[in-house]
C-alpha cells in the first residue's frame, strides 16, 4: 500500500520536528534556571574556584545552544564530562547525567519504566475491556436500567479524582479487609504471581476510572454509528444483530476509541505520577518528583523529554492506526 | 423534528428548557449553585461557625494515639462541625470551605482565561487562514505534545520561591488549557466562513469584525459554552492534583488536594480516616456537579463535539 | 399478470412515539409478478419508504405492523428475526437511495458484496470466503464496474455516485432474489448517470426475472420502466392501476396534480406545469373525510362527503384492476 506508506512517512517526518522543537523549549526553560546545579555539585565551602570547575565539568559554562547541541549529541553519541580519570562517561542514548546521583539519565529512567509500565499496561487492557463493552452495552439499551447503570458508573469514574478513590481503595481493601497488598513493587521476574498480586489494586483503581470515559464515548459513538444508513443495509443483507453491531456498528466507532487509547496510555507510561505517589510504587512519577524535590536539572529534563517523547510516540501510532483503520484517511 | 413554533425560538430558549427538562440536569444546576454559593461565602461561613483555619487545638489531640483527634468521627462537635485536623487540631470545616473557595476559584479564572484566548485564537486562525493559521496549529499540535502534568511538576524547580504559586497554577493551567478549546473552534469556524451566509455577509461588505461579532461568534457559542462547562471540573481536578503532589498550593493556605496528601498517613494506620471523608467528599462534590452541568450543557446545546485531539 | 411473487394485503404501519400513536401507513395492499415491475409513487412522507421498510422488516422497534407480507405465499409479517434474516438479502433485496451512505466506508466493496454472499452461503468457512470473493468481483463486473477484480479492493469513497449506486446493485443482487425493491434509486444521482442506473435495473430484471418494486417520486421514470403504479397518499393508496391506465386515464385528483406537475413530451405542451397547492397531511392528523380533500379543487362538485366520509378505492374504467379512492365518479377532466 504505497498510499499508507506515504502517509507513515510524512506523519514520521513531523513526529521528528515536534520532537527536537519540543527539546528545545525544555531546554530553554530549563536551563533558565536560577538556582545553579553547579552549586550543589561543588560541596562545602564552596570557592568561586572550584565552583568554576564544577561548572566547567558539567559544561555549564558554555552557552545554552551549545550546551543543547552537546545534549542532542549525547542522545546519539554519547557524551564524557571532564578528562582523564576523573571524566565521566554517558553512553548513547545519552538524556543527561545525574550528578547528585551519580548515574546517567538514561539508566535512571529504565530502572523505573517497568514499574510505571506494568501499572500503565495492565491497568489499560481492563480499561479497554471494561469502558468498551460496558459501553456498547449501554448503547444497546439506551434508556433502560443497564444503560442508566452504565452511565451512572461512568459518571461517578469521571468526577472521582484517581488519588481519591485510589486512597478509598487501599482504605477499604487493604486496611480495612485486608485482602490486597497496600503498596510496594516486586519485579515480574521476581515472582510474577507476587507482581501482579501487588498491582492488582493499583490496576483495577485505574481502570475502573478510565473506563468511564470509554464507557461514554463507546456509548456516544455507538449510538450515533448505529443510526447510520449502512447499519441499515448490513441488516437488510441478512446480518445478524450480532454482526451488525459488532462488523459493522463497533468498527466505525474503533478510531476514537483508540485515539483516546493511544493518548491515554502514552501519557501514563511518562509516569503514572498520581497512582504511583498513592500506592508508594517507586516509578518514573516518582523520579521526577524527588529530583524535583533536589534541584536534580538533568533528571527533570530527563524524564520531561522522555515522557514527550512517549506522548509523540503515541500521537504517531495512533495517527498510523487511524491510517489504517479508516481507509479515508490514507486513501487519497 | 422542526415545526414553526420552534424555529421561532432562540437556541439559548430552547436549551435552557431542555435543562429545565432534564432530571440530571438540574442536580447539577443546583450543586454548582450550592457549590458557588459556600465558596463565596466560605470567610463568612468560617466566622459564623467561629472558627478559622489556621488556629492550632492541640488541646482537641489526643497524645496517645498519635495526636489523632480525640473524640469520635475525626472530633466533630459544636464548635468544630468537621472535627479537627490531626497532628495540629486545626478547623476542618474550615480547611474545606476555604479550600474549596481556592480549588473554585482557580478552576473558574482558568477557564475564563482558556476560554476567551481559545475562542479568540481559533477564530481568528479560522478567519483569516495562511501563515498565521499555519502556526497557530503547529503551536497547538505542539503543545498537545507536552507531557502538561510532569511539566507542571517539573516547573516547580525553576520558579523562585518568592512567586505566588497560586497564580502559577492559574499561568501553567491557562498555557496548555488554551489549545483544545483552540482547535475546536478553529475547525468549527471554518466550516462556518465556508458557508453561504457568511460569504453572503462578506459580499455585501460587512467588514471583518461584523461578520466575527455578528455570523460567527453567535453560531460559535454553543460550543463554547459546552467546552468551557465542561473544563471546570478537569481544572479542578488537576488543581487538587498538582496540591495533592506538593507542587500546588503551598501551606498554610488550605487546599483540597493537600489535605487529602495528609490525610493518607492517617489513613492507613486507620487513627483518622475521616480526615480524608471530609476535603475528599467536597472533591468529589466539586468535580460530579460541574460535570453534571457540563453534560447538560452539551445536550441542551445538542452539540457534537469531536475530542480536540 | 402472472402468480405475484410479492403480495401484500391491508399493511399498516404505527408508530409508537412519546406524542401518542402515529399511524404512517393506512391499509394499502400490492402485489407485484416475477419480472415484473411495480412503482410506488408519492410525495414524501407519504409512507412508500416505511411500507418498504416495513416489507423487509426493517422498522425499529417502536413500529407495530400488521396485515400480510405474503413472499412466495409465506407470510413475513410476525416471523421470527432469525428467519426473517435468512429472507433478507437472500428473497428480498434492498438498493437505498444514498449509495454513499448505504456503504459502510470502512470496508472495500468486494467485501461488502461478498458479505451479502457469505451470510447466505456460509457452511464450510474457507472454501466460501474464496467463492463468495469470486461471486462478488461477478457481480461488480455485471454491475458494469470496469476493471472489476482490482476495483473490488477499493473503498466507497474512492468511487463515483453512479459507480457507488452500481456497488449497491450488485450487493442487492448477489444472491439473487426473488424480488428487489429500489427506494428512489436514482434521486441522488446526475441526470445522465440517473438513465444509466434505470437500464440497468432493467437489464438485470430481465436476466435474473427479478420481481422490481420501485419506490420513486420521478413519474418520468417511472413511466418509463413500471408495468403497475400505486400512489400513495398520506399512508393510504389514492390510486392503483396499470401504467398505461394512471397516466391516460388518471382518476384521482392527486394523481392528476403529479402528472400536472411533470413535463411530458408525448402530449402537447401546456402553457405551464401546475402545482398542488398546500403539503401533505401530517401522519395521523386525518380523522374523517378524505386526506386529500384540504388540497383537492374538486371538492365543491362533490360537496359534504369529502369531509365527513373516507373514498375507499373503487373500480374504474381502465386495461386491468383500475382502482381510485375519490368520490367523484367521473373522471375529473370530462367534468
Amino acid at each position: 500500500m504505497p498510499d499508507l506508506a506515504w502517509f507513515v512517512v510524512r506523519r514520521l517526518a513531523a513526529a521528528v520536528l515536534v520532537m527536537l522543537a519540543l527539546s528545545f523549549a525544555v531546554y530553554l526553560i530549563f536551563y533558565a534556571i536560577p538556582a545553579d546545579p553547579a552549586n550543589l555539585a561543588c560541596g562545602k565551602p564552596c570557592t568561586p574556584d572550584r565552583l568554576e570547575q564544577a561548572r566547567h565539568f558539567m559544561q555549564l559554562d558554555q552557552s545554552t545552544i551549545q550546551q543543547y547541541l552537546n545534549f542532542l549529541k549525547g542522545i546519539f553519541a554519547g557524551r564524557t564530562f571532564g578528562d582523564g580519570t576523573a571524566a565521566v562517561h554517558c553512553n548513547a542514548p545519552c538524556f543527561g547525567y545525574s550528578f547528585p546521583l551519580a548515574r546517567p539519565v538514561t539508566t535512571l529512567i529504565l530502572e523505573r519504566l517497568p514499574i510505571t509500565a506494568s501499572i500503565a499496561l495492565g491497568a489499560a487492557v481492563l480499561w479497554l475491556i471494561i469502558g468498551v463493552s460496558l459501553g456498547v452495552v449501554a448503547a444497546l439499551n439506551r434508556g433502560r436500567p443497564l444503560d442508566r447503570l452504565s452511565v451512572g458508573f461512568a459518571l461517578v469514574g469521571v468526577a472521582s479524582p484517581s488519588f481519591l478513590i485510589g486512597l478509598l481503595a487501599i482504605l477499604v481493601f487493604g486496611f480495612w479487609l485486608n485482602m490486597v497488598p497496600v503498596s510496594g513493587y516486586i519485579p515480574l521476574t521476581d515472582s510474577p504471581v507476587d507482581w501482579a498480586w501487588h498491582l492488582v489494586t493499583p490496576w483495577l483503581v485505574l481502570a475502573v476510572l478510565q473506563a468511564a470515559s470509554y464507557i461514554r464515548l463507546t456509548r456516544a459513538q455507538m449510538m450515533e454509528e448505529l443510526n447510520l444508513d449502512h447499519i441499515t443495509t448490513a441488516r437488510a443483507k441478512g446480518a445478524g444483530e450480532a454482526r451488525v453491531v459488532l462488523t459493522h456498528g463497533l468498527r466505525g466507532a474503533l478510531v476514537p476509541i483508540v485515539t483516546l487509547f493511544g493518548l491515554d496510555l502514552g501519557g501514563l507510561l511518562g509516569g503514572a505520577i498520581l497512582t504511583e505517589k498513592v500506592f508508594s510504587m517507586q516509578g518514573l512519577g516518582d523520579l521526577l518528583i524527588s529530583a524535583v524535590a533536589q534541584l536534580d536539572v538533568a533528571v527533570v529534563v530527563g524524564t520531561t523529554l522522555f515522557s514527550a517523547f512517549l506522548i509523540i510516540l503515541a500521537n504517531l501510532l495512533v495517527d498510523i492506526v487511524h491510517g489504517v483503520l479508516d481507509p479515508r484517511v490514507s486513501h487519497g | 423534528m422542526s415545526s414553526s413554533v420552534a424555529g421561532a425560538v432562540s437556541p439559548t430558549r430552547l436549551a435552557l428548557r431542555r435543562v429545565r427538562r432534564d432530571r440530571s440536569a438540574r442536580a447539577g444546576v443546583a450543586l454548582v449553585v450550592g457549590l458557588i454559593v459556600v465558596a463565596a461565602a466560605a470567610p463568612l461561613l468560617v466566622k459564623l461557625a467561629g472558627q478559622d483555619a489556621y488556629t492550632y487545638h492541640i488541646d482537641l489531640l489526643d497524645p496517645a494515639r498519635g495526636n489523632a483527634p480525640k473524640g469520635a468521627i475525626g472530633g466533630v462537635s459544636g464548635d468544630h462541625w468537621f472535627g479537627v485536623e490531626p497532628l495540629t487540631g486545626r478547623d476542618l470545616f474550615s480547611i474545606v470551605v476555604l479550600g474549596l473557595r481556592t480549588s473554585l476559584f482557580i478552576a473558574v479564572v482558568v477557564t475564563l482565561i482558556t476560554t476567551v484566548v481559545g475562542t479568540l485564537v481559533g477564530i481568528s486562525a479560522a478567519y483569516f487562514g495562511g501563515w498565521y493559521d499555519a502556526v497557530v496549529s503547529r503551536l497547538v499540535d505542539f503543545l498537545f505534545g507536552f507531557p502538561q502534568l510532569v511539566f507542571m511538576i517539573a516547573l516547580g524547580i525553576i520558579v523562585p520561591g518568592g512567586f505566588p504559586r497560586w497564580l502559577l497554577l492559574i499561568l501553567v493551567l491557562s498555557v496548555f488549557g488554551w489549545a483544545g478549546l483552540a482547535r475546536l473552534i478553529r475547525n468549527q469556524a471554518r466550516s462556518l466562513v465556508a458557508r453561504e451566509f457568511v460569504e453572503a455577509a462578506r459580499s455585501v461588505g460587512s467588514s471583518g469584525w461584523h461578520v466575527v461579532t455578528r455570523e460567527l461568534l453567535p453560531n460559535l457559542l454553543g460550543p463554547v459554552l459546552v467546552v468551557a462547562t465542561m473544563a471546570v471540573p478537569g481544572y479542578i481536578g488537576a488543581e487538587a492534583a498538582l496540591s495533592f503532589l506538593g507542587v500546588g498550593v503551598p501551606p498554610p493556605t488550605p487546599s483540597l488536594g493537600r489535605s487529602i496528601s495528609d490525610s493518607i498517613a492517617w489513613v492507613y494506620t486507620g487513627a483518622d480516616p475521616w480526615f480524608l471523608v471530609f476535603p475528599g467528599a467536597a472533591l468529589f462534590l466539586a468535580v460530579l456537579g460541574f460535570t453534571l452541568l457540563g453534560d447538560s450543557v452539551r445536550d441542551a446545546f445538542d452539540v457534537r463535539l469531536r475530542r480536540a485531539n | 399478470m402472472a402468480r405475484p411473487v410479492l403480495e401484500v394485503h391491508d399493511l399498516h404501519v404505527t408508530f409508537r412515539t412519546d406524542g401518542g400513536l402515529v399511524p404512517a401507513v393506512d391499509g394499502i395492499d400490492f402485489a407485484v409478478a416475477a419480472g415484473e415491475t411495480l412503482a410506488i409513487v408519492g410525495e414524501s412522507g407519504s409512507g412508500k419508504s416505511v411500507s418498504s421498510a416495513a416489507v423487509m422488516g426493517l422498522l425499529p422497534g417502536n413500529a407495530d405492523v400488521t396485515g400480510e407480507v405474503l413472499l412466495d405465499g409465506r407470510d413475513l409479517v410476525g416471523l421470527p428475526s432469525d428467519e426473517l434474516r435468512k429472507v433478507r438479502g437472500n428473497d428480498i433485496a434492498l438498493v437505498f437511495q444514498d449509495a454513499l451512505s448505504a456503504l459502510n466506508p470502512y470496508y472495500s466493496v468486494g467485501w461488502q458484496v461478498a458479505e451479502a454472499y457469505r451470510l447466505h452461503h456460509g457452511k464450510s468457512r474457507d472454501a466460501s470466503k474464496k467463492e463468495a470473493q469470486r461471486q462478488a468481483v461477478r457481480m461488480l463486473d455485471l454491475v458494469g464496474i470496469p476493471d472489476a477484480a482490482r476495483r473490488a479492493n477499493s473503498y466507497p469513497h474512492e468511487f463515483s455516485g453512479g459507480m457507488r449506486q452500481r456497488v449497491v446493485i450488485a450487493m442487492a443482487l448477489v444472491n439473487n432474489p426473488k424480488v428487489l425493491i429500489a427506494d428512489e434509486p436514482t434521486t441522488a444521482l446526475d441526470v445522465t448517470v440517473q438513465a444509466q442506473i434505470m437500464r440497468l435495473l432493467e437489464d438485470v430484471q430481465e436476466e435474473f426475472g427479478t420481481a422490481l418494486v420501485l419506490i420513486s417520486h420521478d413519474l418520468g421514470v417511472v413511466a418509463e420502466v413500471a408495468d403497475d403504479v400505486l400512489v400513495m397518499y398520506a399512508g393510504r393508496a389514492a390510486e392503483r392501476g396499470t401504467v398505461r391506465d394512471l397516466f391516460h386515464r388518471a382518476a384521482h385528483p392527486y394523481s392528476l396534480g403529479l402528472l400536472g406537475a411533470m413535463p411530458r413530451v408525448d402530449v402537447p405542451p401546456k402553457p405551464r406545469l401546475t402545482t398542488i397547492p398546500g403539503s401533505p397531511p401530517s401522519p395521523g392528523s386525518i380523522s374523517t373525510g378524505c386526506p386529500f380533500q384540504p388540497r383537492c379543487a374538486y371538492t365543491e362538485r362533490v360537496g359534504e362527503r369529502c369531509i365527513t366520509e373516507r373514498p375507499e378505492l373503487t373500480p374504474r374504467p381502465g386495461e386491468g384492476d383500475h382502482e381510485a379512492a375519490c368520490h367523484l365518479g367521473r373522471r375529473p377532466s370530462d367534468a
